[in-house]
């Protein structure tokens, strides 16, 4: 499903923030991804989604090299991909409907039909009644779903979370994480990115690690210690 | 269609059914697009007026010397087709021999009407408008000639120069007149002051082009928030561009509309005085207003300038906002 072979992301200025990362995600896993602030996690999804290029290696979506993607097809790859932000990035004058509704229109959807497939995401993170509400009056743990929301309305089969719960406290992580969970068991590819130790290692999923630009561990994380 | 997943239905046109469908959700996505911006519009105000003021008084100043124009020439046309070549005709010519030369000229192709003053007619004319009156009546003789005036086939200055020419060489022709130097004058001023217009409003619209991009660029620069968070979920640089060239169209509007009304209200106010000169010249001239088809052109340039100058300035800066 998605692939990383020998990736490697240097800045000008000789700073390295990926070296040699490989690792495979299968379809329909759920994966964590951790590590401290400037380890690379961000980089690693930035170069999913296209936002970076690898300085070496290749990443490959279902079979396919991002490599070969133009500068003109990057935003019919991101559709495929569902991205959650630690700030969440929502537009904050339009209602949450209508953020949620924001890559449907994009696809060009209109009416009844956006309507209800907006209806339906926000049906999944418990969010229905807050509609019509602007992002300015919910909470973080709210906002964090609106957020989540958006990027499952289009229903894409990879979905991708950089730090989700990192602003908020452990209970609404909780929750959050159960949102993933639930869309994982329809299907999804999850990847987060989280650097909640604690939270993780309760969470039983495989669990990478990232040590200034390399993978140290891939697998079940047993202990916090192995950092 | 999905680039990665190969088979995934992605977007509303996978899911409908029919042409006619998915080309009435494009209308609709447009019809959207326009309207919002009409609303991003009224919710940055002052710059939207003083774009469209901008723009407004940009298109008035050409668009009124474009009536001026016009109707100087309405006024110089009047002159155009009333040249005539006066021919003077020998002093020792028989009656016999005007006729004879009067029929002459009526079959000539160049020619188109001929009218005779004799020197007795000249004569009276003469003594009732020179004021000279009874003086007159003291002359042994009458010393005015005989004339011709002669109407050529066509009124082109041109053309009646050539006749004059011919007629000068005629027997009893003794001086041909075609009085037409101020005309050419006229024609030149005319085309000069054509010249400036056009030169003074292409500068004009320069400047509100570069007015409009920047009302866009700011506009843009305002919502970069936004226009990142668009480009990561996937909206292509044409689709978010569009709101920003419908602002352009509507400013454009605006401004169009602005300057008509602008010139008719100018035009409205110089009637009165138009009124009080052309009575006292007693002309017939009536002050030519825009037409709908010069109104039509004034709306498309309008909304051209705007259309280009935000399409200048999207181009550059929403390829420039890239998600990090």
């Amino acid at each position: 499903m998605l692939r990383f072979e020998q990736v490697s992301k240097s800045y000008p200025g000789g700073f390295v923030a990926l070296d040699r990362v490989s690792f495979e995600l299968q379809k329909g896993e759920m994966a964590f991804l951790t590590g401290h602030s400037g380890a690379g996690k961000s980089t690693m999804l930035k170069l999913i989604s296209l936002i970076e290029r690898p300085s070496t290696g290749r990443v490959v979506i279902n079979g396919i090299d991002l490599s070969g993607i133009k500068p003109g097809q990057i935003p019919y790859v991101r559709r495929d991909i569902g991205m959650i932000f630690q700030d969440h990035r929502l537009l904050m004058n339009h209602t949450v409907f209508d953020n949620v509704a924001l890559p449907l229109v994009i696809e060009g959807f209109t009416g009844r039909d956006m309507a209800r497939r907006v209806h339906a995401a926000l049906d999944q993170v418990g969010l229905l009644d807050k509609a019509r509400c602007l992002p300015a009056t919910l909470s973080g743990g709210e906002a964090q779903r609106v957020g989540i929301a958006r990027a499952v309305v289009n229903k894409p089969p990879l979905l991708l979370a950089d730090e989700p719960t990192g602003n908020l406290d452990p209970d609404l992580s909780k929750d959050i994480m159960r949102v993933f969970e639930a869309f994982n068991q329809a299907g999804v590819s999850v990847l987060v990115a989280s650097h909640d130790l604690s939270l993780i290692a309760r969470m039983r999923y495989r669990t990478m690690t990232l040590k200034s630009g390399k993978m140290i561990n891939d697998g079940l994380m047993h202990n916090e210690e192995t950092l | 269609m999905s680039i990665l997943f190969n088979g995934r239905a992605s977007g509303a046109s996978d899911s409908a059914p029919g042409l006619l469908q998915k080309l009435m959700m494009g209308v609709v996505t447009h019809l959207r697009q326009a309207v919002s911006s009409l609303g991003e519009l009224w919710r940055s105000p002052v710059w939207t007026l003083v774009t469209i003021a901008v723009l407004g008084v940009s298109m008035t100043l050409p668009a009124t010397l474009h009536v001026l124009v016009k109707n100087l020439q309405q006024v110089s046309s009047n002159y155009d087709q009333s040249f005539e070549i006066s021919l003077f005709l020998k002093n020792d010519v028989t009656e016999t021999d005007i006729a004879t030369l009067v029929t002459l000229l009526q079959g000539d192709r160049d020619v188109g009407k001929v009218r005779l003053i004799d020197k007795t007619a000249a004569m009276a004319e003469f003594k009732q408008e020179s004021g000279f009156g009874e003086a007159i009546t003291f002359l042994d003789q009458n010393p005015l000639p005989d004339v011709l005036l002669v109407t050529p086939s066509q009124s082109k200055p041109a053309a009646a120069e050539a006749l004059m020419n011919k007629l000068q060489q005629e027997r009893f022709v003794e001086l041909a007149k075609l009085d037409i130097s101020w005309l050419e004058r006229l024609a030149a001023i005319m085309s000069l002051v054509q010249q400036v217009v056009y030169t003074i409003a292409a500068l004009l619209l320069c400047g509100a082009l570069l007015v409009i991009g920047n009302t866009i660029r700011l506009l843009i620069m305002d919502k970069k928030a936004e226009i990142e968070v668009m480009k990561l979920v996937g909206a292509t640089d044409s689709f978010i561009q569009r709101p920003f060239l419908y602002t352009g169209i509507w400013l454009g509007v605006f401004g169009g509309f602005l300057a008509f009304l602008v010139i008719e209200l100018m035009l409205f106010w110089l009637r009165g005085a138009i009124a009080n000169v052309t009575q006292l010249y007693q002309s017939g001239f009536s002050l030519n207003v825009l037409t709908l088809q010069e109104f039509g052109i004034l709306m498309l340039i309008a909304i051209g300038l705007g259309l280009v100058g935000s399409y200048l300035a999207v181009r550059s800066h929403i390829k420039a906002i890239e998600p990090c």
